[in-house]
């Protein structure tokens, strides 16, 4: 996959299928439609995997309105705005994430407990050493 | 305003915003013109489309091409544009269509698929937008030796198919093909009401070639103009609905004996009457095929077997016969031909009341079983269907490989027509196609008179020293001759006999039309004989045929694209699938079941999502009924119509008997010795004598009319019987009448 999506015939030619074909899917509304509009219209990777999930169920015999009742919760129609967070790695292995959008009060708070957690997790090896 | 609303069906519907009303689809109208002749037709079909929708929208509306059709071209006119189609190889033609939805441009794509399902794809059509596609398409006729028939699908017959899936809506169903025999093939959405659908309506000139003296339609009320050669055909009424065939029927005053020539080339057709009467000596290996699937059920089946009751009443003690019965499975009277005698038609009528239909169309398996019956030396069959199968082409192979000459009575407001005319022409028989309001039995009677040896055979047919191709002669057959050649005379010339055909010069605009049928006939007969996708030699021959007249198939598609201002890129247009009614006289539960529909209201009332749930899933596999109900019983004893003429024992009808069934019925009471039954011998010959009048009061002769197997017999019956002077006096005015 592109680094920014698929177009539709990149899209259909993935799935193996003609582009007319996804389109019908679309209208029909087994397939979300395209993320923006226009020539920047693109698709990811959820409709590649919800297009091969509809002929995955079509090949074990379902009809397209079956799997149409199926797929409601598939890929939602469009993707929410994105939203910042930090992330800090706090110990090998973990990592703990902290929406940006945080009184500076709080974030004072949550940075201290981190510390402390961090402190808490570091390697049993490590601390050994220390307290030798 | 218009909004796209999700209905219980989970599909998205144009509504109204003010009503909540279906708004009108996206394509409006069709209309047939064009000029139709006994060689072929070439029509102009015009499919205008415009939208109510808030966005743009790709139309596909999907047809079914006549009996040896194929696409020329297509114009696409709208405000400000007019262009005409590309024929183009299918992969050039659809990158082609997709680059011009992807530029937000109108593009308009007709693609072939299997059986001559087609697809006509209207991309990126604006919101309100008036677009025009005018096909051009060229197409058989069924020939008669005084006559024939025109056929022009209005609608697309839901079928059956072994894998084919049908989902029963609120409002009529749909139906899956799978993928890896069909492509990308959309069917249409069969609504149960085509009222409100698009409109549809004909204007044609008919051209005879020689006198027609008259034009009927069994389907659409029409008015007709002119005299003479020609005639002009129009709907009576200002517009009808998708949801049956166009059928037309010209008969001319005599049998065919036309020859056109145009740049080199003549095309000919000659009414088998022309060349004498078969001979009678050969005795006849018949098998009748009778399609038993639950989309005969009604009328079709029961006037079916009727006929085959009357049919084999008319068979000589030399002659064979047996029946077979399918649907999803196959049923044999016999497993080896019986005799004509009174035990074995007892055992036939037994077996035909056992029949009921229901269950899939098999009709393969139905054709191979009655093979087996009249190998190695072959025979005929006489088939029985409405044709409604999906992915024919192995169907058809099994049937060429029967050695059996196949006799298609189609029966059906919507047809399956390019099927089953190729089930006759490639196994040698005969094929015509009935919609269901016509009489069944009555054709069949007058197929199965004819089924005989050629009337005759190494048949020559020379143009001034040109010798054009030209085969046996069979009764009921027009024989065409199509080829290279120049003269004002056509000569003709068999073991027996020989005449003389002038050569008229076609008109121009026909010369074009004749040569551009010989092509669509080509590659109809080609692309029946291609199962799956056209690959290797088959492909190359196709392209070959396509490319050489200019026509599509299945290799060549037609496209067209047209940039206008404001076209925005990337648009993504929404699909809509033309939905066609579902042909009138068809039950739905043949194909969809009958569940959902006596609930639809409710369906509507509730929560779409709720809805959902019960959406009734009809697979091929339900095709089958539970249990097949089985009357074992014994059969019905014969009923004595004769005496009806004597006012005794008078049967009541719960259905109005017409004047055909009674001889219908009377027909199938013939015995086995060709005399109608009685007690004693002087009441048989009374009864045979008025049977006799009653037959050539109906028009029938020796020669001529469905009951002439039935004249022949009797005849030879009374002649042969003690008769007094009365008797006697009578006989030879019925024989002089019966000598046409």
């Amino acid at each position: 996959m592109k680094k920014n999506g698929f177009s539709l015939s990149e899209l259909a030619e993935e799935a193996g299928i003609p582009a007319r074909t996804v389109r019908f899917y679309i209208s029909r509304g087994l397939l979300p439609g395209p993320v923006g509009a226009g020539r920047g219209a693109k698709y990811g990777a959820a409709h590649l995997e919800r297009l091969r999930e509809i002929l995955r169920l079509q090949e074990e015999g379902l009809t397209l309105a079956e799997i149409g009742v199926r797929g409601e919760k598939a890929v939602p129609q469009e993707l929410p705005e994105p939203e910042p967070w930090w992330s800090y790695a706090i110990a090998d292995g973990v990592e703990v994430r902290v929406s940006s959008d945080q009184a500076p009060w709080r974030m004072r708070q949550i940075r201290r407990a981190l510390t402390e957690l961090a402190s808490q997790l570091q390697e049993p090896g490590e601390r050994e050493e220390q307290e030798d | 305003m218009t909004v796209a609303q999700i209905e219980a069906t989970g599909r998205f519907t144009a509504v109204s915003g003010k009503t909540g009303e279906e708004l009108e689809l996206a394509m409006q109208r069709l209309w047939l013109t064009g000029q139709v002749t006994p060689l072929g037709a070439r029509l102009l079909v015009e499919h205008t489309f415009e939208s109510a929708e808030r966005q743009p929208v790709e139309a596909i509306y999907s047809f079914v091409l006549p009996r040896e059709a194929a696409l020329k071209s297509f114009r696409v006119q709208g405000e400000g544009f007019e262009m005409t189609s590309d024929l183009r190889e299918v992969e050039a033609a659809v990158q082609e269509y997709e680059r011009g939805i992807d530029n937000g441009s109108l593009a308009v794509l007709a693609r072939q698929y299997v059986d001559g399902m087609m697809n006509l794809n209207v991309g990126n059509l604006r919101p309100g937008e008036p677009v025009r596609v005018v096909l051009e398409i060229l197409a058989g006729v069924e020939r008669h030796d005084e006559g024939f028939r025109f056929r022009f699908p209005f609608t697309l017959a839901p079928a059956y198919h072994r894998k084919a899936q049908a989902v029963s809506l609120p409002d009529g169903g749909e139906m899956e093909l799978p993928r890896e025999e069909f492509g990308d093939l959309m069917l249409p959405v069969w609504k149960d009401n085509a009222r409100g659908l698009h409109a549809v309506g004909f204007d044609l000139e008919l051209v005879g070639g020689q006198g027609l003296t008259e034009v009927i339609s069994p389907s659409h009320a029409l008015k007709v103009g002119g005299e003479g050669e020609g005639r002009r055909v129009g709907l009576a009424v200002a517009g009808d609905v998708p949801d049956r065939d166009l059928v037309l029927e010209a008969r001319s005053a005599e049998a065919w004996q036309l020859a056109w020539s145009w740049e080199g080339a003549v095309s000919a057709l000659l009414g088998s009457t022309r060349f004498g009467e078969p001979e009678e000596e050969t005795p006849r290996k018949v098998v009748f095929v009778l399609d038993r699937s639950g989309s005969m059920s009604g009328s079709p089946i029961k006037q079916a077997k009727k006929a085959i009751e009357a049919g084999i009443a008319a068979l000589r003690p030399e002659d064979r016969f047996s029946i077979v019965a399918f649907d999803n499975e196959v049923e044999a009277l016999s497993s080896e031909l019986f005799d004509a005698s009174k035990k074995s038609r007892i055992r036939a009528q037994t077996f035909l009341s056992r029949i009921h239909s229901c269950g899939g169309t098999e009709l393969a398996a139905g054709v191979e079983a009655a093979a087996r019956l009249i190998a190695p030396e072959g025979g005929d069959l006489l088939l029985l269907t409405d044709g409604q199968v999906f992915g024919t082409p192995p169907i058809l192979e099994t049937a060429r490989q029967a050695g059996a000459r196949i006799h298609a009575l189609g029966i059906g407001s919507a047809s399956q027509d390019r099927f089953l005319s190729q089930l006759g022409s490639q196994t040698g028989g005969q094929c015509r196609f009935l919609t269901a309001r016509e009489r069944v039995d009555l054709a069949l009677l007058d197929m199965f008179a004819s089924v005989s040896g050629p009337v005759a055979s190494a048949v020559r047919v020379e143009v001034e020293g040109t010798t054009l191709p030209a085969r046996d002669v069979y009764p009921a057959q027009p024989l065409l001759v199509r080829g290279e050649a120049a003269g004002k005379q056509l000569q003709v010339s068999w073991a027996e006999g020989s005449f003389t055909v002038p050569v008229v010069e076609a008109p121009k605009a026909l010369g074009a039309t004749l040569n551009l049928l010989a092509g669509a006939a080509e590659i109809a007969d080609l692309e029946s004989r291609i199962e799956g996708e056209p690959e290797g030699d088959e492909a190359e021959q196709l392209t070959a045929l396509s490319r050489k007249y200019g026509l599509a198939s299945r290799v060549m598609a037609l496209v067209a694209v047209v940039e206008r201002e404001g076209d925005k890129p990337g648009e993504l247009p929404q699909t809509r699938v033309v939905p066609v009614g579902m042909p009138q006289d068809l039950e739905r539960e043949a194909y969809f079941g009958a569940a959902i529909q006596s609930i639809g209201g409710v369906l509507h009332a509730i929560d779409a999502d709720m809805a959902m749930e019960p959406m009734v899933e009809q697979r091929m596999a339900s095709f089958a009924p539970p249990e097949r109900v089985r009357a074992y019983g014994p059969a019905p004893p014969i009923r004595r119509f004769w005496d009806r003429f004597r006012g005794k024992d008078v049967v009541v009808e719960t259905e109005e008997e017409t004047e055909e069934d009674v001889l219908v019925e009377l027909a199938s009471e013939l015995e086995a010795d060709g005399g109608m039954p009685g007690k004693t011998p002087e009441e048989r010959i009374e009864a045979s004598l008025e049977a006799l009048e009653r037959f050539l009061d109906s028009g029938s002769t020796r020669s001529r009319g469905p009951f002439r197997h039935h004249v022949r017999r009797l005849l030879d019956f009374v002649s042969e019987a003690d008769l007094n002077e009365d008797q006697q006096d009578r006989l030879t005015v019925l024989e002089e009448r019966a000598a046409d």
